[in-house]
């Protein structure tokens, strides 16, 4: 994709990634945060939560990858997400986009992102800024 | 007479925002790199195919390193509670295998704010890495919420 085929309001494909314990573990290990929380079912509700729980940052890089597949090559310059909510292990997610900006000048477009859990309420939110070189 | 999460902030604030506290290396092997794009299953080749000309870590992969202090040995403890706010990453040059990555920890911001479940503190923990040229490859703020 090239700069010149977005166009201001375009949704990105939306994608229901791997949240499956076997991918968050796999997630943790390669993070060096491997805690019961993300892994453990049972050791993360004797904490109150209602499940193992998808790490923040995982869900963050799950939404980089995501734009990485609308825009092969794409620069991804800034991401910043707000963790507003839980993301369980084995459950449904779902992660959107759609554009909110574009840049003439430096060629970037500006991409709001969500993780929504299984019950429709948004776990991650974040903004991208996205170059095309 | 309650104690307000705020009070005392300015004076916290003055003393503690800027402050660098911490000073941290990272080594980039292709193992690393590698681990981590495809527990996301990232298809990018240019994360995952180690012969790809433009082979370079994740756009993410800093948001892992952490520094061995979260906040300076003597921050005071805001609230009684705290959870996890969000990252922002800024990225500059890509992060390539065989990287020497040294990182600066400090405390970038705090500041208040008011939401439906009361005053809130947030601080700002701001890593900042270079690599082993000299230049810098991200920034990495890491929001924290005391209330």
């Amino acid at each position: 994709m090239k700069f010149e085929d977005v166009e201001l309001g375009d949704d990105l494909p939306v994608e229901h990634p791997d949240v499956s314990m076997e991918r968050v573990v796999q997630f943790t290990e390669a993070a060096n945060q491997k805690f019961p929380r993300f892994t453990d079912h049972e050791a993360a509700k004797a904490e109150g939560l209602p499940g193992a729980l998808v790490p923040g940052i995982m869900s963050q890089a799950l939404l980089a990858t995501m734009v990485h597949r609308w825009a092969p090559g794409c620069r991804i310059v800034k991401l910043d997400t707000v963790f507003r909510g839980h993301v369980v292990v084995d459950t449904s997610v779902t992660i959107e986009g759609a554009v909110t900006d574009t840049d003439d000048d430096t060629r970037t477009v500006e991409v709001d992102l969500t993780v929504t859990n299984a019950q429709g309420r948004t776990g991650v939110m974040g903004t991208a800024v996205v170059s095309f070189d | 007479m309650t104690s307000d999460i705020t009070d005392g902030l300015d004076e916290v604030k003055k003393k503690w925002e800027g402050v660098e506290f911490d000073l941290a290396t990272f080594e980039v092997t292709e193992q690393k790199m590698l681990a981590w794009a495809e527990a996301l299953g990232e298809q990018d080749p240019r994360f995952i195919d180690p012969s790809h000309r433009d082979f370079q870590a994740h756009p993410t992969f800093c948001t892992h390193l952490v520094s061995r202090r979260i906040l300076p040995e003597d921050f005071p403890v805001l609230g009684s509670s705290g959870i996890d706010g969000g990252k922002a990453i800024e990225l500059h040059v890509p992060v390539r295998c065989g990287d020497t990555l040294e990182a600066v920890a400090a405390v970038a911001e705090i500041y208040p704010k008011t939401g439906r479940s009361g005053t809130m503190v947030f601080v700002v923990q701001r890593m900042s890495f270079t690599n082993q040229n000299g230049e810098t490859v991200a920034t990495v703020d890491w929001r924290m919420i005391r209330n």
